[in-house]
């Protein structure tokens, strides 16, 4: 049995940040290792701005009550929790000069690759998601 | 109350926290120990017997009280709990102790024993057997019994060392006992 969790995380809204982030700490709890690749939009999750405030899918706004009422931690808490918890975050090398972004935008802890850094991570992991 | 060796409170927090909050309360347990997690996520009852499983620790069971989650988690190191060979030579099947006279001695801990146990058995956790077994007849079949025959080994041991003549170790034990149980829940 495969002990990998291999996760890319392509989109930057509030809701793709807590599929990514639960998932990745409840897969790290269960003494898996876990490795996120964020690319595109997805890197919005572990920038140290974009991150504090990510958007809601339009017109779900009345959801932030939801969430406050349900005691969900927030995002920077489930990104600090994951890296506490072993989980390996890697910025997409390509969409980070498409944005002008470097490491020092991001929180600590990144590594940055390219697809082929992803690839060699997940070729024997089981599950690999997508969000 | 069932009795637990460390209590972990995870009320009011939602997934996947209770989990996060459990494998980081495990770390400091000792193996065979016991951890209570008081939750109040009703997904929290899946989800922690599959953690348990995943990652090879025994869910003993959860009870709920005023939609409190109440879930006890026996610690087990993998690798170590079932590598033991029985030294005991005194055996006897599961079957066998079915109607006949004597005491059945379960060593598992209070919360393995209050989520099914056989009609009738003692309780009495492996940890607390030196200091009663002089609540045991002597002149009385004891049956020992855990959940796979380790623990009961050790204790089997434990009594006829102390003097016990009439101890008998049950393989292959609670795991594959297939008559009536008894909750204490």
């Amino acid at each position: 049995m495969s002990n990998k969790v291999a996760i890319i995380a392509s989109n930057g809204g509030l809701f793709d940040a807590y599929k990514v982030f639960n998932i990745a700490t409840a897969a790290a709890a269960s003494e898996k290792e876990v490795a996120i690749f964020f690319t595109f939009e997805g890197l919005n999750l572990i920038h140290k701005q974009a991150m504090q405030a990510l958007p809601m899918p339009e017109g779900k706004e009345f959801m932030a009550e939801g969430f406050a009422k349900a005691n969900v931690p927030n995002i920077p808490q489930l990104v600090e929790m994951a890296l506490e918890l072993g989980v390996k975050f890697i910025g997409c090398q390509m969409t980070m000069d498409v944005m002008g972004l470097t490491t020092a935008d991001f929180v600590d802890g990144i590594e940055v690759g390219g697809a082929v850094t992803f690839l060699e991570f997940a070729k024997d992991a089981a599950p690999s998601l997508t969000f | 109350m069932i009795k637990a060796d460390v209590q972990l409170d995870a009320k009011g927090l939602a997934c996947p926290m209770p989990i996060v909050k459990t494998k980081k309360a495990m770390n400091g347990l000792e193996d065979g120990q016991v951890l209570e997690v008081i939750a109040t996520d009703k997904g929290s009852k899946a989800d922690l017997a599959a953690w348990a499983k995943t990652v090879g620790h025994q869910y003993i069971g959860t009870q709920e009280e005023n939609d409190v989650l109440y879930h006890y988690i026996r610690k087990c190191d993998p690798g170590k709990s079932d590598a033991v060979e029985n030294q005991f030579e005194r055996t006897i099947s599961n079957e066998e102790i079915v109607g006949r006279t004597g005491i059945i001695l379960d060593v598992r801990e209070a919360a393995e024993f209050a989520f099914g146990h056989i009609e009738g058995a003692k309780s009495m956790p492996m940890g607390e057997l030196e200091a009663r077994m002089k609540e045991l007849d002597m002149d009385q079949e004891i049956y020992v019994i855990c959940r796979t025959g380790t623990r009961s080994d050790m204790a089997a041991q434990q009594l006829a060392d102390a003097g016990f003549t009439k101890v008998y170790n049950v393989l292959p034990g609670m795991t594959a006992w297939n008559g009536e149980l008894t909750k204490n829940i």
